[in-house]
C-alpha cells in the first residue's frame, strides 16, 4: 500500500502509539511493578523501611481476617455471577422479543447500568435502614417478616443484601452482552424449529443456549474478573462489616493502604492481581480478540 | 392453555419483574430527595414534599457539593479530550499501518485494562506524593488517561477497521502524509465513534471512585462519588435528604445521556467487550 517508504511508515506507527503506550507504561505497568516491589517490604509510615523479603506472605499465610476476606470474596463471586448470568438471559430473552414499546423496556434496564456506582450504593444502604429503609416497609407491607430485619447487623443478612446491591447494579451489563449475542441468531432457525414442533423451552436449550455459549463464556469470565476485585459498594454499604465478615479483599488491601501500611497491603493486593491475571489470560483465550487485528 | 399463551403470560411477568426491579431503587432515590424526612416510610412520620433538599446542596457552601460538581466535570472532560485524540491516534495506526507487534498492540491494551485498582492505587500513592500532586487535579487526570484509553482504542478500532482503505490511499497518491490523512480524512469520518468513546470515558472518569478516594484529601480536587461517599451532614446525623438530592443531580445527566446515546453505547460496549 501506499507510497512513503515503508520504513518511516512504520516509524510512523510507533510515533502514533506512543502516547497511548508511555501512559499505560508509566501509570498502569510501573505502578503494579512498584507494588510487587513494595510488597517485599516492611514499608509503614513513620517507620524506616526495611527489606522483608516473603516476610508479609508469611504474615497473609497466618492472618485470619486475610483468609476471611478470600473466603468471602470467592463467596461472593460464587453467588452473584450465576444470579446475573440467569437474571441477564431472562432480561434479554424479554428485550430480544418484538414487543410493542421494546425501546422504553430496554432504557429502563439500563438505568441501573447508567447510576454511579457509589450514589447506587447510597441508595441501597439507605433501602437496607433498619427503621425507615424501603427493605424493611416492603417486608411489613406484605407480610412476609414479622419483625424488621437488621439487615448490615449479621453476617448473613449483610452478605445477601450486597449480593442483591450488586446484582441490581451489573445485571444490565450481562443482559446487554446477552442481548447482542441473541440479535446475531437469525430467525429461520427458530422458524424450521417451529416446523418440526417443538416447544419453546426445548428450542431455548437446543439452539438458543448452544449458540451463545462463547458469548455467555465472555460475560461469564468478564464480571468474574470485575467481582473478584470489588470495592466501591462493599466500601459504602457495610464498609466489610459487620465484624469484618463482607470485607472483600480489595477492601482488605486499601485499609492497610489508608493506615500507611504499604508493605503489607502491596501483598494483599499482589493476590488480587495474580487471580485476575489468571482470569484474564483465559478471557483472552476465549474471546478470540487475536482475530480482531487481523 | 397453548403454548403461545403460556409465553405470553411469562413475558408478560418477566416485564413486571423487570420494570419493578431495574426502576425502585432508582425512584425512592427521587423520592427521598424531596422529601422533608427521610424516614417517611415509618408509622409516625408522613411523607411531605420539598426542594430544600436541592436548594441546600446547591446553595451552601459547607456542603462543598459543587465543588466537587465542578471537580468531576472538569477532571471527566480533560480525561475525555486527551483520551479520544490518544485512543484515536493509536487506533488509526493499528488499523492502517504494517508493523511489526502490530496484531498484538490490542491484546496487550486489553489486558492491561483489567488490572484491578488495587494493585496500582497504593503506589500510584507514592509516585504522586513524591511529584508533590497529591490533592491536585493532575493526580486523577494522569491515571484516569492510562485507565480509560483501553476502552477508548478498542472502540475506535474496531470503528477504524470498517472505514474503507480507498479514503486513504487515494490521499497518498495525492502526496500527503499520515498525519493528515488521519486528521483531514479519518477523524471527520470517525466522529460518531469518537464521540461516544469520549461519552463512555466520561461517564467512567465521573464515576471512578478508589483513585479519587485514596488520592485527593479535599474539595479542592475530591470529586462526586467520593464526595458522596463520605458526605456527612452538619450534625453528625446521616443527610439522607442531602446525599440523595446530590444523588439525583449527578446521576440524571448520566441516566439522560445514556438513554440519549442508547444505540452507541449498547453497540459500542458490546463491541468493546466481543470482537469486531
Amino acid at each position: 500500500m501506499g507510497l512513503g517508504s515503508r520504513k518511516t511508515d512504520r516509524r510512523t506507527a510507533y510515533l502514533f502509539i506512543l502516547p497511548l503506550a508511555a501512559f499505560i507504561v508509566i501509570f498502569i505497568v510501573v505502578p503494579v511493578i512498584g507494588t510487587f516491589w513494595t510488597s517485599l517490604f516492611r514499608e509503614v509510615t513513620y517507620l524506616e523501611t526495611a527489606f522483608n523479603f516473603l516476610g508479609n506472605y508469611r504474615r497473609l499465610a497466618a492472618d485470619v481476617n486475610f483468609w476471611q476476606s478470600m473466603r468471602f470474596t470467592l463467596l461472593f463471586v460464587a453467588v452473584c455471577i450465576p444470579v446475573e448470568l440467569v437474571l441477564g438471559m431472562v432480561f434479554a430473552l424479554i428485550l430480544n422479543e418484538k414487543l410493542p414499546g421494546r425501546g422504553v423496556l430496554r432504557a429502563a434496564v439500563l438505568v441501573p447500568w447508567a447510576i454511579p456506582t457509589i450514589v447506587a450504593a447510597r441508595t441501597w444502604e439507605l433501602i437496607y435502614n433498619y427503621s425507615y429503609g424501603l427493605a424493611n416497609y416492603l417486608l411489613a407491607l406484605l407480610h412476609i417478616a414479622p419483625e424488621p430485619v437488621n439487615w448490615l447487623g449479621t453476617p448473613l443478612s449483610a452478605f445477601s443484601a450486597l449480593v442483591v446491591a450488586d446484582v441490581w447494579k451489573t445485571t444490565p451489563f450481562v443482559t446487554i452482552i446477552l442481548l447482542a449475542g441473541l440479535q446475531t441468531i437469525p430467525e429461520q432457525i427458530y422458524e424450521q424449529a417451529k416446523v418440526d414442533g417443538t416447544v419453546f423451552y426445548q428450542r431455548f436449550f437446543k439452539i438458543t443456549l448452544p449458540i451463545l455459549r462463547p458469548v455467555i463464556a465472555v460475560a461469564l469470565i468478564f464480571r468474574t474478573i470485575d467481582t473478584i476485585r470489588i470495592l466501591d459498594l462493599i466500601y459504602v454499604v457495610t464498609d466489610g462489616g459487620p465484624g469484618g465478615s463482607t470485607t472483600s479483599l480489595s477492601l482488605y488491601g486499601y485499609k492497610f493502604f489508608n493506615e500507611g501500611d504499604f508493605g503489607y497491603g502491596s501483598a494483599i493486593a499482589v493476590v488480587v492481581f495474580v487471580m485476575a491475571f489468571l482470569l484474564s489470560i483465559t478471557y483472552l483465550r476465549v474471546g478470540g480478540f487475536k482475530g480482531a487485528v487481523e | 392453555m397453548s403454548e403461545k399463551m403460556i409465553k405470553r403470560l411469562l413475558v408478560a411477568a418477566g416485564i413486571a419483574f423487570m420494570l419493578v426491579f431495574c426502576l425502585t431503587p432508582f425512584i425512592y432515590m427521587i423520592v427521598v430527595s424531596v422529601s422533608v424526612n427521610p424516614s417517611f416510610l415509618s408509622d409516625s412520620v408522613d411523607f411531605a414534599a420539598t426542594l430544600a433538599n436541592y436548594r441546600d446542596v446547591l446553595t451552601v457552601k459547607s456542603l462543598r457539593f459543587l465543588d466537587y460538581l465542578k471537580n468531576s466535570i472538569a477532571i471527566g472532560t480533560a480525561v475525555a479530550l486527551i483520551t479520544g485524540a490518544i485512543a484515536a491516534l493509536s487506533a488509526y495506526a493499528v488499523s492502517r499501518i504494517e508493523f511489526r507487534g502490530r496484531v498484538w498492540v490490542p491484546l496487550a491494551v486489553l489486558a492491561f485494562s483489567m488490572f484491578p485498582q488495587i494493585s496500582v492505587v497504593g503506589y500510584l500513592y507514592k509516585i504522586m506524593r513524591a511529584a508533590g500532586l497529591i490533592n491536585t487535579y493532575p493526580a486523577l487526570i494522569l491515571p484516569y488517561i492510562a485507565w480509560t484509553v483501553p476502552l477508548a482504542f478498542w472502540i475506535l478500532l474496531s470503528y477504524m477497521m470498517q472505514i474503507p482503505r480507498d479514503f486513504d490511499d487515494a490521499a497518498f497518491v495525492d502526496g500527503a502524509g499520515r498525519f493528515t490523512i488521519f486528521r483531514k480524512i479519518i477523524v471527520p469520518v470517525a466522529v460518531p465513534g469518537i464521540i461516544s468513546a469520549m461519552l463512555l470515558v466520561f461517564i467512567a472518569a465521573f464515576n471512578e471512585f478508589l483513585f479519587a478516594l485514596m488520592l485527593t484529601s479535599d474539595h479542592s480536587a475530591r470529586t462526586i462519588p467520593v464526595g458522596i461517599a463520605l458526605f456527612e451532614g452538619l450534625h453528625g446525623e446521616v443527610p439522607w435528604g442531602y446525599i440523595m438530592a446530590a444523588s439525583a443531580i449527578a446521576t440524571l445527566p448520566l441516566v439522560v445521556m445514556s438513554l440519549y446515546f442508547q444505540k452507541f453505547v449498547i453497540q459500542d460496549v458490546t463491541r468493546g467487550a466481543l470482537k469486531g
